[in-house]
């Protein structure tokens, strides 16, 4: 597949250029952004020449060590999969099946008074790869990977209610208002595409909605608003404004933005950094005119990978297309991806309260050949490597059936992650939850220690990247966070 | 201590253990029992007291020593907390640290033998060999503690202040600084410039001159009202020659409605303000509007800025009849909350809101970080974690909620005047036929010998009522039930009603109106309609057991039945069929039922009513009455009534000989007589009808925050409030230490006395409890209390936005992690000038726009940059970009499509026309044009902007329709009227935009494309070629810096 030059992708144009970013000297008076960041200690006056960080705020920057990831692929399976009906196989609980919880809070799940007894997983579980992992029959494609992944048994949350636990998992806190991670880590790694935005999110296409607390969920919160995510519309211009009017010719507005370029241009003051950036944003507009719409372009793509993603399968299409897009989005230097699997809530995602096996058969079977084809792909590309791909949702569920149906109940205590590619070690499973599932027992691992080791991976010091606000140096991982090392590679 | 013989039996082992550790470890251990395992030896009760004794001699004071700092103390890393025993044995993420009374199993004896990763103590020296042996001595002996390493008080203790904290700058009491003097007299305008040039002069520098009229112009109208100058008010500036022409200009803005709509946002941002709640529902705040008028209002009203901010936070306590004052308080009602809370998050929820109030107060109005001190002493400032908790009780009660106010209660008192001398008349008639005709006319009526008088009708008065499906049943004084309480989905009412009455040959059952039913009813559901599936009459003389027997009713008559629910169909086999009268919903109905066969029991009668509702969930009746007849089945349900009682009793006074009659009876003649007379009906219903056009005052929902009063709810598991606000360890909910209750922070009370100083009490029956009140008395105490910091504070923030940048470069912390003031006596002089000032900020923005350091140029140079390349001694002007809502605002100006409509219900319309700070903030739906300029996400308070550049800002400068169709009707203007020519066209263009010509080289340019592109849009048969060429020239003025970054 031929690039248009602009992507040329650019391992190489990139590397001598970030370079050139470290060793060139810095001119006095950095303004603007540049001196926001270099105020934060994320730009010391030898790495980046002002004028690099004005055109572009998302210009790459250094690491606080060296890093295997270059970019993030998060697949947020929206609602709250179930982990002992996905990837965290308790036989015991089968054995238990129809038994009281004894001692069970009934505060735990969302529905306090529909609080029934143990209930086994409706799915199949069988041994995969050379690691043995245990996975549900709903993922045989995933389950091709699994000495790929690295598995962590033992995530928790703070919260049993959607909306603050998306928030904590998004942003390490389950208030409103904190950078989520995907603009943490843009503002902390700036992006290796010029033309692009370096944080794109995508969600349910099919008009299920947009997960709880919307756009919230992709915030900068109190970073500076370019580090926040674009989520790309699910209609019409995917990104806003990004075609220009149909009766005006590619002519015309090349020598509408000569003008604007030779009057700003005649006055003294232009070359000032903060408006010669102004001016080159321009120049820069008018090349992701022509860029974007390209990178998301999956026509483009030969039939076999069409196939090998689902594009024709209607159960997985929809899904499929984001997956696909997210790996050409990250080929070009896009930094962070997060797709979201289903809407807003209930049957609409995979918040299987009324029927576990239904909702899980359904959005593994939306889900399940896209994220193989994704593996496949990446790995046979050479991309896997520096690609950290993330599988979660916001909590797990309880091991008890919800009264007056057979699904399940929202669990802070208990749900699994897992990490591929990117200096992650295969095959591995961190973490323990009891023998029914219901709560992670051995190493324990936090929202903060998910991050703070998600940090680790591109290379960053979670306790290092800071942004004062207010007076006070804040971190995606607050005050506390341990880096997973044993998942590591 | 001894053991009891009794505790040797082995089955009271348990038993003995939980008595002993109780006592070992008194009250602080939440769950003795709990800690420890089943498997204990005889003598465990003296090997805990030895273990204990080991843990007080040496043991306490390792760990104090050693491990306290990072697990449990300062810190609590790896979520392992060793203060107590059950922290202890809990342990963190590696699992429990200790197995009582079993050293090699415990994981903490391995860590610090260094025989498991990671060693401890971490980053330190590896303990000595003995004292790892007492430890692994105090575990074998079961690890007992005589008490916490740390005491939870201990950390909400308040600790006196050190003079260095009090004497940090900004907490200290204000200066009267000195004005400074100065080498160059002529420049300085103010006593402002001298501070500056002191500075300057010093430094070796020279500020800039003045800048020119045009830019001042320009410059004045988007910093104080955020719109462009007319190129007429522009010429008529420059060509003003009088001295004051510029101080007038000034004042002009400062007294124009915009000023208002540009300077609020200002402060919007600071209050986060929004008219959504947040999360996940994100549910609308429709009457949040109102907090954003009163801030538009009170700064173009010049309010002063103490009053402000007294109102913001207790505008309820200190003038609640004032609906400003109401409207203010919608600052706290501000912040987020979440829309869906479960039982287990509802305690943190109401925390994290207390937070959010104390924190804005904090960061907006006094520049301090106050939330820092949630779960641990502030790291930087004299903030306690006891100055938290108990700044934060003030808002323990407060709510947010909505209330009906009159915006203009004058114009009511008026009405309700001109309504009262108009109705004065009316009644004096009536009072005067009542006076002087009506005993005339009784004694008239009287004079005719009426023998016995009798309604259709006899209103009946019910003696019991029940309501299978839980209603509550009121009798009213006219004999109606009112139903009210629980709505069940079906319903039978049963009503028991004796009657003196034979004869019966009618009965009639009438459906009400009331306003308390929805729509004003008669029925329950939610239409207000009702659906009567099934009415019974049952009889039985009195004394007999009632009901009775079923009577039969026949011939129903109604004054209105609903299309498809007849009448008939009460009566009928029916159980589902019913009666029902939408379509007439919020009027009174009746239905009369002739009885087959008469009801003659001359010792009376029970009668008993049974109502069935099963046609329609919540199809209930609201309110009714029953009546009987006597006369002939043909009645009217709409004929006259009385109740039966008072026909009974006049009847009794009319069979009794005039001349015997009581004055009672008398009484009671008259009350029947009086409103049956011709002349007073006809007074008394025209007192009624114009009473019935009474004047309302005119009611406005308006989000506020209050006490007492309903909280705006939304799906909550739990309570909207607590009544304590307490200590919490660490901000844990699981570790109460005592009720905090109110008082301020120590380091801005500067009296001996405590809180008590500014503290007020309610008067008895109020409904909150002036912790507000008492807050706001401190904030703005200049003299004792957090006064100086508050004038601080606003002075910055007025300076920032004028100058582009604070003294104190950090407008939101004043603190020790905040930037020191640039020119702190400047600082201390405009915080005087403010207050003396009576805290009026118009003044202070007319000094600071008339001085020489605001008028100077922008223009730079090397030499003097490379002294001060930060400009921090203001020897030029700042270049300003303009906000996101100024930079639309602007663009509408020049396109002359701007609505200059004020206040109001905002919209989420991209498309709207009026000012940028109309549209609806709501936190899920951003306005995205707003977003692209860094508008702020209404989250936290925010006092600074970032100015960010990005390519999307361009893309929407040169692909969106808006800014399109801005650029369209720029064009229009340029093109209206006279047809001139390209050269005249630019001209205007500069004029309008840019308050500039343009110069030969722009001119021509311009000029250029304009042609080129007309050519080729003729060429492309566009519609209106020339008009897209000037659109696209007028879109091209709008991306130029100039436009956005204002000299």
């Amino acid at each position: 597949m031929m690039l248009p030059h602009l992507f040329a992708k650019p391992p190489r144009q990139y590397a001598s250029r970030r370079d050139f970013l470290r060793t060139a000297g810095s001119g006095a008076g950095l303004l603007g952004l540049a001196a926001l960041l270099q105020d934060q200690g994320l730009l010391s006056t030898a790495q980046a020449a002002p004028s690099e960080v004005r055109l572009n705020p998302m210009a790459p920057r250094a690491t606080h060590f060296p890093a295997k990831a270059k970019s993030v692929i998060w697949l947020f399976m929206n609602g709250g999969p179930s982990q002992v009906d996905t990837w965290d196989y308790k036989p015991e609980l089968g054995k238990r099946d129809g038994q009281e919880l004894e001692g069970f809070d009934k505060n735990t799940g969302f529905f306090t008074e529909q609080v029934g007894p143990l209930m086994k997983t409706p799915f199949k579980f069988a041994q995969h790869g050379q690691s043995g992992a245990w996975v549900a029959d709903i993922f045989p494609e995933m389950a091709r990977h699994v000495d790929d992944m690295a598995f962590i048994h033992s995530c928790f949350t703070k919260t049993n209610n959607h909306s603050p636990a998306l928030f904590e998992i998004n942003t390490g806190f389950s208030r409103m208002g904190f950078p989520c991670m995907g603009a943490w880590v843009s503002y902390g790694l700036g992006s290796e595409n010029r033309n692009l935005p370096g944080f794109i999110v995508m969600y349910d296409t099919l008009g299920r909605g947009l997960p709880k607390g919307h756009a919230q969920n992709w915030g900068a919160g109190f970073l500076p608003g370019v580090f926040q995510g674009t989520a790309l519309n699910a209609q019409g211009a995917p990104i806003d404004n990004l075609y220009r009017r149909d009766d005006m010719s590619d002519a015309q507005q090349r020598a509408q933005l000569d003008l604007l370029r030779r009057l700003n241009k005649h006055q003294p003051s232009s070359d000032e950094a903060d408006l010669a950036a102004r001016i080159e944003s321009f120049e820069l507009a008018y090349r992701m005119q022509m860029a974007a719409p390209d990178a998301l372009n999956i026509d483009d793509e030969p039939a076999h990978i069409r196939k090998l993603y689902g594009i024709d399968d209607p159960k997985c299409k929809h899904f499929a297309r984001q997956v696909l897009t997210a790996r050409r989005l990250v080929e070009r230097g896009v930094r962070f991806v997060q797709i979201y699997s289903g809407g807003m809530e209930n049957e609409r995602s995979w918040d299987g309260h009324q029927n576990i096996k239904a909702n899980h058969t359904q959005f593994a079977g939306e889900t399940d050949v896209p994220i193989g084809a994704l593996l496949t792909d990446l790995k046979q590309r050479g991309l896997l490597d520096e690609t950290l791909i993330i599988w979660c949702g916001e909590f797990g569920r309880l091991p008890i059936v919800q009264k007056g149906g057979t699904g399940r109940d929202h669990n802070p205590h208990a749900f699994t992650t897992w990490m591929a590619g990117g200096g992650v070690k295969g095959g591995v499973h961190y973490g323990e939850t009891d023998e029914i599932g219901h709560k992670a027992v051995v190493d324990r691992v936090s929202i903060n220690d998910l991050h703070a080791t998600v940090l680790h991976l591109l290379g960053m010091d979670h306790e290092k990247l800071t942004y004062r606000y207010n007076g006070r140096d804040f971190r995606l991982t607050d005050v506390a966070g341990r880096v997973v090392r044993d998942i590591v590679a | 201590m001894t053991l009891p013989s009794l505790f040797r039996h082995p089955w009271r082992r348990s038993l003995a253990d939980c008595v002993l550790a109780a006592l070992v470890s008194l009250a602080w251990a939440p769950s003795p029992c709990a800690a420890l395992g089943d498997d204990v030896p005889a003598d465990h009760a003296e090997q805990m007291e030895a273990s204990m004794d080991l843990f007080k001699q040496e043991v306490r004071a390792l760990l104090l020593q050693h491990c306290v700092d990072c697990h449990g103390g300062k810190e609590t890393h790896g979520e392992f907390d060793l203060t107590t025993r059950d922290g202890l044995l809990k342990g963190g993420q590696l699992g429990p640290a200790v197995v009582a009374r079993n050293p090699s199993e415990s994981l903490l004896l391995k860590l610090i033998r260094h025989e498991g990763e990671p060693n401890m103590p971490q980053d330190a020296d590896k303990l000595s060999d003995a004292a790892i042996e007492q430890i692994a001595t105090w575990i074998a002996g079961g690890a007992a503690y005589d008490r916490p390493l740390v005491d939870p008080a201990d950390a909400m203790a308040a600790k006196p202040l050190t003079s260095e904290q009090r004497n940090f700058w900004s907490f200290l009491p204000l200066e009267t600084p000195e004005v400074p003097a100065v080498e160059n007299d002529a420049w300085c305008r103010t006593p402002l410039d001298r501070f500056v040039l002191a500075k300057l002069e010093a430094a070796g520098l020279e500020p800039n001159p003045a800048a020119d009229r045009r830019t001042l112009i320009r410059r004045a109208y988007l910093d104080l009202v955020g719109l462009l100058p007319t190129p007429e008010e522009v010429e008529a500036f420059v060509a003003d020659s009088e001295p004051d022409a510029y101080g007038r200009l000034i004042d002009r803005l400062l007294d124009s409605p915009h000023y208002g709509e540009r300077w609020g946002r200002h402060w919007l941002d600071l209050a986060r303000f929004a008219e959504s709640h947040g999360y996940e529902q994100d549910d609308d705040r429709p009457t949040a509007y109102h907090y954003r008028d009163f801030v538009i209002q009170a700064l173009n009203d010049d309010m002063p800025y103490d009053k402000f901010v007294r109102w913001q936070i207790a505008g309820d306590e200190l003038a609640p009849d004032d609906h400003r004052a109401l409207m203010a308080t919608g600052f706290l009602a501000a912040g987020t909350h979440a829309t869906q809370i479960t039982a287990n998050q509802v305690e943190k929820e109401r925390y994290d809101e207390l937070d959010d109030m104390a924190s804005t107060i904090g960061t907006s109005m006094l520049g301090l970080t106050i939330g820092c001190a949630r779960c641990h002493d502030h790291k930087f400032d004299p903030i306690s974690q006891v100055d938290y908790y108990r700044f934060l009780s003030t808002f323990t009660t407060t709510v947010r909620s909505e209330i009906e106010l009159d915006f203009q209660p004058e114009i009511y008192q008026r009405k309700k005047a001109e309504f009262e001398a108009e109705h004065a008349p009316l009644v004096e008639a009536l009072e005067h036929f009542e006076n002087e005709e009506l005993a005339s006319r009784f004694e008239a009526w009287l004079a005719t010998d009426v023998e016995r008088v009798m309604p259709t009708w006899l209103v009946l008065d019910v003696a019991s009522m029940k309501s299978e499906g839980g209603a509550t049943f009121t009798k009213d004084e006219d004999g109606a039930i009112l139903v009210s309480g629980k709505n069940a989905s079906e319903d039978t009412y049963t009503f028991v009603v004796p009657t003196k009455v034979s004869g019966i040959k009618a009965v009639r059952l009438e459906a009400l109106a009331h306003e308390s039913l929805p729509h004003d009813g008669p029925g329950r559901a939610d239409n207000g309609n009702f659906a009567l599936s099934d009415f019974q009459l049952w009889s039985a003389p009195t004394g007999n057991a009632s009901p009775g027997a079923p009577v039969k009713l026949i011939n129903p008559k109604v004054t209105y039945e609903q299309e498809g629910l007849p009448i008939t169909a009460t009566i009928d086999d029916n159980k589902k069929s019913a009666w029902a009268v939408d379509g007439k919903i919020g009027q009174n109905h009746a239905a009369s039922f002739a009885l087959e066969t008469p009801i003659d029991n001359p010792d009376g009668t029970t009668l008993t009513f049974i109502l069935k509702f099963q046609n329609n969930t919540g199809h209930n009746l609201g309110r009714l009455r029953f009546s009987l007849s006597t006369l002939t089945e043909a009645t009217s349900p709409k004929d006259e009534a009385a109740p039966e009682a008072e026909v009974e009793k006049v009847n009794a006074a009319l069979s009794t000989p005039p001349g015997e009659r009581t004055g009672q009876q008398r009484e009671t003649l008259l009350a029947w007589y009086r409103p049956r007379d011709p002349q007073w009906q006809k007074l008394k219903e025209a007192v009624r009808k114009h009473q019935a056009a009474a004047p309302k005052p005119e009611l406005t929902k308006v989000l506020i925050a209050s006490e007492g009063l309903p909280a705006v709810r939304l799906r909550t598991q739990g309570a909207d409030f607590f009544e304590k606000t307490y200590f919490l360890k660490r901000g844990d909910l699981k570790q109460k230490v005592g009720e905090a209750d109110q008082s301020f922070l120590q380091v801005l009370m500067r009296v001996p006395q405590d809180e008590g100083y500014w503290q007020e009490t309610p008067p008895d029956g109020w409904r909150t409890s002036y912790r507000r009140r008492s807050l706001a008395n401190w904030i703005t105490d200049v003299d004792a209390g957090a006064g100086p910091l508050l004038a601080r504070v606003i002075v910055n923030r007025l300076w920032q936005h004028h100058l582009g940048q604070g003294i104190v470069r950090t407008p939101s912390d004043f603190g020790a992690s905040g930037e020191r003031p640039t020119h702190p006596q400047l600082l201390e002089y405009l915080a005087g000038e403010l207050i003396a000032g009576d805290w009026r900020l118009k003044r202070l923005h007319k000094q600071i726009m008339t001085s020489a350091v605001y008028m100077q140029t922008a223009d730079t140079d090397e030499t003097r940059a490379a002294i001060d390349s930060e400009n921090h001694l203001l020897w030029h002007r700042e270049r300003q970009r303009l906000e996101a809502e100024i930079i639309r605002d602007a663009m509408l100006s020049a396109s002359g499509l701007l609505d200059e409509r004020m206040f109001g219900p905002g919209t989420l319309d991209p498309e709207q026309k009026r000012r940028s700070i109309y549209f609806t903030v709501k936190r899920s739906k951003l306005i995205p044009s707003m977003m692209l300029y860094d508008a702020p996400d209404a989250l936290l308070g925010l006092g600074r902007r970032s100015t960010t550049i990005i390519a999307p800002q361009a893309l929407s400068m040169i692909n969106s329709q808006q800014v399109q169709s801005y650029a369209e009707a720029f064009a229009d203007r340029l093109l209206s009227g006279e047809e001139g020519s390209t050269d005249e066209l630019v001209t205007r263009g500069y004029e309008i935009a840019l308050a500039r010509r343009p110069d030969e080289a722009e001119l021509a340019d311009s000029c250029d494309f304009i042609e080129q592109a007309f050519e080729s849009y003729r060429m492309a048969e566009h519609d209106e070629p020339r008009k897209q060429a000037v659109a696209d020239f007028c879109q091209v003025l709008f991306g130029l810096n100039e436009f956005i970054y204002v000299d």
